[in-house]
């Protein structure tokens, strides 16, 4: 569950970043969220991954209530949710088995474990067989299917995924919406960010519309529209 | 114990990654090392010889043989009152030619002429002062007592002022060495800190997509801040390793120098009692100046 109530980001030079905004997603929803550039989308999944703080308003997630969490517990919170960009954010030197690895490394997991885990999640989203390449040797869409091993490597909760189709052609932005469609049935939650509108309208799922900072509209089943 | 491995295993990667500034910054510290080893070893060296010296240097004053056992215990009284004295020992004729005989080959034959023709070496007071740089002063304080008409001379006034000139350059000698080393051995540890932190600091930069992937998938602070003190620490013990493989090889050819001409003998054998001492403090040196100026750069250049 995540619960965001009257949350407002106000920068010192006064922008206002996001104003007043309450949402409310289930478990195992499937949400997506639209708006034009600047509109608070970024903002939203920084304030979700506490990368910032909310200057007013509260944010839930889980049982976890985001004001009083320890400053020590951030990465734990981090570790129950998974995220995935437009730019993939993987690293170069390292192969599609050590970048899904460098997940669970970090989180003190041992490595019979990650042996065991890792190629099991490369099956999932279809990375069995590139397994041993580099990004570089990797399309756009195996880049982003990487990415999204790794997010779901640690079983997370809830999944986000910001604009993960931006970089990618029609064939292999479809192939990772069907992938983060399998990965919410398998009972994870999944927060969508596009600007997509063909994707958007296809979906058939809930729509989260942000302008300027503000939710104008939330359908059960949603639209693209701007 | 995974975690630890890891944050090791991933220090050493980046040494590599890094190859230039990783041996610029292992030469200071070798540089460094040494410098403090080099300034160590000078100053353990003149302060040994500088004992030596002083140790010679007490005063000796010499009595007349018509003097009284009753004017002996009263000057011996009043010499412990004198200013600058911390101790007054009495040898007797018969002391000086037991000491004599004892000193030498040489020594013996001489004492035995010498008792042959009734012991004509005088009895004395040595003298031990608190502050052998006085020593003209307590020298003529003694002259000046009441009771020093059977003082026939002292070990001063033979020597006039040679010896406390000799005293005189040691001290100026080991001063200006300590002063020197300290002086450099600080230039050099900040130079040290400086590069090390440098080399951090491009850590920092060239990993920093690394680090915030890291941060994205929840890896702790202290998981991302690991691998730079074990780089930092790294250079330390690679500087170390470096610094003892030029310092023993080093100290074996010059050895007979130092002990020949200069008599640094002892020193050395201090050095070769205390390798492990000396070797691990070197160690501790070296990582402690990796770690702190690791650690600085990381509060500068890493926000978590």
């Amino acid at each position: 569950m995540i619960l965001l109530d009257r949350v407002s980001v106000m920068y010192p030079n006064k922008t206002v970043a996001l104003s007043g905004v309450s949402l409310h997603i289930n478990p195992k929803e499937f949400v997506t969220i639209v708006g034009a550039s600047g509109a608070g989308k970024s903002t939203l999944i920084r304030l979700l991954i506490k990368e910032e703080v909310p200057t007013s308003g509260k944010i839930i997630v889980g049982s976890i209530d985001y004001d009083t969490i320890d400053k020590a517990n951030i990465p734990h919170l981090r570790r129950r949710i998974g995220v995935v960009f437009q730019d993939f954010k993987l690293l170069p030197n390292m192969t599609v088995f050590e970048n899904v690895a460098f997940a669970l490394e970090v989180s003190g997991v041992s490595n019979r474990e990650i042996k065991r885990a890792v190629p099991k999640i490369l099956q999932l989203v279809g990375l069995s067989e590139k397994m041993h390449s580099y990004p570089s040797e990797l399309s756009g869409g195996e880049k982003q299917r990487t990415a999204i091993a790794r997010a779901l490597v640690r079983n997370p909760k809830i999944l986000i995924a910001d604009e993960p189709t931006g970089n990618l052609d029609p064939k292999n932005s479809w192939d990772i919406i069907e992938l983060l469609l399998k990965i919410n049935r398998f009972g994870t939650t999944v927060l969508l960010t596009t600007h997509n509108k063909e994707i958007v309208d296809a979906l058939k799922k809930r729509v989260v519309t942000i302008n300027r900072g503000r939710i104008i509209k939330d359908e059960k089943i949603g639209k693209y529209s701007l | 114990m995974t975690t630890l491995l890891r944050i090791i295993k991933t220090g050493f990667r980046n040494i590599f990654r890094n190859a230039w500034l990783s041996t610029a910054a292992t030469a200071i510290m070798v540089v460094t090392l040494l410098i403090m080893t080099f300034f160590a070893f000078s100053t353990i060296f003149v302060n040994t010889q500088l004992a030596q010296v002083r140790e010679k240097i007490d005063l000796s004053i010499f009595l007349s043989d018509d003097a009284t056992q009753a004017q002996i215990q009263e000057l011996q009284a009043k010499l412990a009152t004198v200013e600058n004295v911390s101790s007054v020992t009495l040898v007797t004729k018969a002391d000086a030619l037991k000491r004599l005989e004892s000193s030498s080959e040489e020594g013996q034959k001489l004492a035995k002429s010498a008792s042959d023709i009734g012991n004509p070496l005088p009895a004395s007071f040595e003298v031990k002062l608190i502050n052998i740089d006085n020593i003209s002063e307590t020298n003529s304080n003694i002259r000046a007592l009441a009771e020093a008409k059977i003082i026939t001379d002292t070990s001063f006034d033979n020597r006039d002022d040679n010896r406390k000139g000799v005293v005189e350059n040691v001290i100026r000698i080991s001063n200006s060495v300590s002063r020197i080393g300290l002086v450099l051995s600080i230039v050099f540890l900040i130079i040290a800190l400086l590069i090390i932190f440098n080399t951090i600091r491009m850590a920092i930069f060239t990993r920093r997509e690394e680090v915030e992937i890291m941060k994205l998938v929840g890896a702790t602070k202290w998981f991302i801040r690991g691998p730079f003190l074990v780089e930092g620490a790294l250079y330390g013990i690679f500087g170390a390793i470096i610094s003892l493989l030029v310092l023993i090889p080093f100290s074996r050819a010059v050895s007979s120098f130092l002990i020949e001409k200069l008599g640094a003998g002892p020193t050395l054998e201090y050095f070769v009692a205390h390798f492990w001492i000396i070797a691990s403090g070197m160690f501790g040196v070296g990582i402690l100046i990796g770690v702190i100026s690791s650690w600085f750069a990381l509060i500068r250049y890493l926000k978590l």
